[in-house]
């Protein structure tokens, strides 16, 4: 039987840029393949090729049996497609988007309802609501619906769970197990290494070439230290108060009965706890749970329906602009301007924050130093791989020493090599007495913190550390505590 | 053929969606029409006149009485010397002084010359009220605008303006705006040929510029009292060229531009600036420079200008236009053939 991909040497240069180098490798029908590599490794380049989106300067494709290059209109009749951004119409409802793709790929809902059930059904309920207001794991269900409604014979999947939760990520990998039994090929990308488990082979892509192709165990073995780099010994670990500073309470962050509501919807509904100087805290909790909702309140960019909270000491409902000037903040949107060079971005950051001429230019070069960017210091930011931009990100949201930094998903979709790079940062500015609100999806990342808090339906179902956590709920990792706590949600993520 | 529908009607739903672009779309019009319909005017009325005369003699009398009688000027003072008239002019009192010079019987006109093209319209009026003496001023008859309403000249010049602008920034912006959410990946990795997108994209968009068409005839008409003496037929088919036309422009610009901003740009400053300057709409073509009469040559909106006002406002047949509409027909086929030989079936790189 022939192969249902087949790469034969395929080379691509984007003006100077190789992002293709001699690549080749075949995928069997009805095969679970993994790609894996780190930010600009060139899978997405790969996926457009194979979906006929770009031409190869080099070498040749097949997808079930038909040339890339010659044959593109067959091709496209039999694969489904998610590209890594988010691709539905955010202005059409649920079902609307449903029906538009099914009607494009000339089938309707009805008569490709059989291969969506397993998937559709879950999202099914919110057919009336707009694509662009449901949780990012419930687009990914959604997306991945419209991709397979008119039942495509190879599903080319750039990393679909970007952003998305354990739990939603486990049942999406489920749904793409119960595909393969009917016999369709995958070929996804993934920067999760338990997604990188259930491929049945990965390729690892690097700068363009293809470095090696097999069991994924074998793969993650061969490249330990990118993929499962040693754990990262903490330096000067726990709490460490800096001396001038100790006029101010001990707590950084203080919430007593926080509660917003949206109408009758409670999105942070009723949760109290506190961080305290120069602790890690992980803020976790499944897409819809509350998270964001609760992270504007403290950052003062949300007032509170009800309760009470102190950030810096600084009342969360009447201080905002002193809150603003004393915490830091990098969000998962990456938060730098992309057209501005490094040094610039750490100039425009500084002087925000009303920092002096000298004093910020003594500390970019310090900065500069400590990161190893000296030679970038000139480079436009957007010529930076993902990984360099958001270890820059985050020392730029505590360029100006605040007392908090609150990180929302810093690390998404980059590799574990460099996810461990980004934490060495985090550790370095919890010992110099900056506190470290961090939320994430990556759950070899929550066993870093300090302390964690799990979110389910708005309330804090947990809060421990990591090692009290797995006790009290007598799950062997934080990956299992999290799945079991998330389970028990019963209100609908969004 | 569902396919095509489905396509249009999902268009459809994300143009009615967005409210604030349709509030804009079908604001934008009316706000025009009734913007160069009523305050926006050349009519030459109620001219703030000073005259300048030491004493009254007969000829003056006479001159004044004349320039009061007419409805163009109105007489606000009479100052003793030019200096004094020059002062009200310069304080924004008075827009013309006519003086009278003692003794010998010359006239002299001072202007408030800040809008040259107004001065010299009420230069020539006042130079026909007072130099005619014997009846009032020269009968002149006006054919198709007797009572030089500006809003004749103004209604075509809105149509072109505007149904180059909807169509051509509009498709173009949404089409882009595809490119940008990822979501024309996904369009061309399907069975649907993409000229299919393109098509059905336009569709909605013509819908709106006919729906367009008719709220600015119909204000024309109703508000504005501005006569439709030529066939409505016409009007439409003629106008239904030149929206495809701009639908075709929309389409090529959509092809150049990677971002909606870029679109936006393109379709404001490389459409909008000459259409607006070039077409004929604020400045006569036959009074510019030679280099910028060719430019405006190839103009589209200058053809459809002229079409409609002869359509509309002269009431001529058809025949009478042919040359415009050719010029039209052939730009159109044109600008179409170069969007869909160039729309692109795979990404750019």
């Amino acid at each position: 039987m022939a192969n249902a991909i087949e790469v034969q040497g395929v080379s691509k240069m984007y003006g100077r840029v190789q992002a293709l180098e001699d690549v080749s490798f075949s995928v069997g029908k009805g095969e679970v393949f993994g790609l894996i590599g780190p930010d600009g490794a060139g899978k997405t380049t790969l996926y457009r090729i194979l979906c006929t989106l770009l031409l190869p300067d080099a070498g040749t494709a097949t997808v079930d049996g038909f040339d890339t290059v010659r044959q593109m209109r067959e091709i496209r009749r039999r694969v489904g497609y998610m590209p890594g951004r988010f691709s539905l119409y955010q202005d059409l409802t649920v079902e609307e988007n449903l029906q538009f793709f099914a009607t494009l790929f000339g089938t309707t809902v009805e008569a490709g309802y059989d291969s969506i059930r397993a998937i559709y059904s879950q999202i099914e309920r919110f057919r009336d609501r707009k694509a662009g207001a449901l949780s990012g794991g419930m687009k990914q269900k959604l997306a991945l619906s419209c991709a397979l409604v008119h039942s495509p014979s190879v599903l080319f999947l750039d990393e679909p769970t970007t952003g998305v939760d354990p739990v939603s990520r486990k049942e999406f990998w489920d749904m793409l197990g119960t595909l393969k039994e009917r016999g369709i090929t995958i070929l996804a990308s993934t920067p999760y290494l338990d997604e990188v488990r259930r491929c049945e082979r990965v390729a690892f892509l690097d700068r363009g070439r293809l470095r090696g192709i097999g069991a994924p165990e074998v793969i993650l073995e061969q490249f330990r230290d990118i993929f499962n780099p040693p754990g990262i010994e903490r330096r000067g670990a726990g709490c460490v108060a800096a001396p001038q500073q100790s006029t101010r309470p001990e707590n950084v962050i203080e919430v007593e009965h926080l509660v917003k509501a949206f109408g009758s919807f409670h999105a942070v509904d009723d949760i109290s706890f506190s961080v305290k100087r120069g602790e890690i805290f992980g803020f976790l909790g499944a897409n819809g749970a509350g998270k964001t909702t609760a992270m504007h309140m403290l950052t003062g960019l949300n007032q509170p329906t009800s309760g009470t909270g102190t950030v810096v000491g600084y009342d969360i409902r009447t201080q905002h602009e002193q809150i603003k000037k004393h915490i830091g903040y990098m969000s998962q949107k990456f938060s730098l301007y992309e057209d501005l060079t490094v040094a610039e971005n750490i100039r425009l950051f500084g002087g925000i924050y009303g920092m002096k001429d000298d004093e910020i230019a003594r500390k970019t070069d310090e900065l500069l130093e400590r990161l190893k960017f000296d030679d970038h210091k000139n480079d436009l930011v957007s010529s930076l791989p993902l990984g360099w931009k958001q270890k820059l990100a985050f020392s730029v949201s505590i360029f100006h020493e605040p007392g908090v930094v609150f990180l929302d998903e810093p690390t998404g979709g980059v590799d574990p090599a460099t996810r461990r790079q980004f934490w060495e940062l985090i550790y370095d500015a919890a010992a110099r007495g900056i506190t470290v609100f961090v939320t994430t999806h990556y759950m070899d990342e929550a066993e870093y913190c300090d302390r964690i808090s799990i979110m389910v339906d708005g309330k804090i179902s947990a809060i421990g550390t990591p090692d009290e956590l797995k006790r009290r709920f007598h799950q062997p990792d934080m990956d299992h505590v999290f799945t079991y706590l998330a389970r028990q949600a019963t209100r609908s993520a969004d | 053929m569902k396919q095509f529908f489905s396509f249009v009607l999902k268009e459809a739903r994300h143009i009615l969606r967005d409210r604030r672009t349709m509030l804009i779309l079908f604001g934008m019009p009316v706000v025009l029409m009734l913007l160069f319909g009523f305050a926006i005017t050349t009519d030459v009325r109620n001219v703030r006149t000073v005259v300048v005369t030491s004493q009254m003699s007969p000829q003056a009398q006479q001159a004044v009485e004349r320039l009061s009688a007419s409805e163009y000027f109105t007489i606000t003072a009479t100052v003793a010397t030019p200096q004094e008239a020059e002062q009200l002019i310069r304080r924004q009192r008075a827009d013309l002084a006519i003086i009278f010079a003692p003794r010998h019987e010359g006239l002299q006109l001072m202007v408030d010359g800040a809008d040259p093209n107004m001065a010299q319209q009420w230069t020539n009026y006042a130079q026909q009220v007072l130099v005619n003496r014997s009846s009032s001023v020269i009968t002149s008859k006006l054919l198709y605008n007797p009572q030089m309403r500006s809003a004749y000249n103004f209604v075509p010049a809105i149509m072109g303006m505007l149904l180059m602008l909807i169509c051509a920034m509009m498709t173009s912006i949404s089409i882009v705006r595809e490119k940008e959410k990822g979501t024309m990946e996904v369009l061309l990795v399907s069975p649907v040929r993409p000229l299919m997108v393109v098509v059905a994209k336009a569709v909605p968009y013509l819908v709106l510029a006919i729906l367009i068409l008719t709220t600015i005839l119909l204000m024309a008409h109703f508000v504005l009292d501005v006569p439709l003496v030529g066939s409505l037929f016409w009007i439409v088919g003629v106008s239904i060229i030149y929206i495809l036309l701009a639908l075709s422009l929309g389409l090529l610009i959509s092809n150049i531009a990677q971002t909606q901003l870029v679109a936006l740009l393109l379709s404001a400053m490389v459409l909008l600036m000459p259409v607006v300057m070039l077409s004929g709409m604020l400045f006569p073509v036959e009074s510019m420079p030679q280099v910028l009469q060719w430019v405006a040559a190839i103009v589209p909106p200058r053809y459809y200008i002229e079409a409609m006002r002869k359509l509309m406002i002269m009431g001529v047949g058809i025949h009478e236009v042919a040359r415009e509409v050719t010029i039209l027909s052939l730009m159109t086929l044109f600008l179409l053939t170069v969007a869909l030989v160039k729309f692109k079936t795979r990404l750019a790189d």
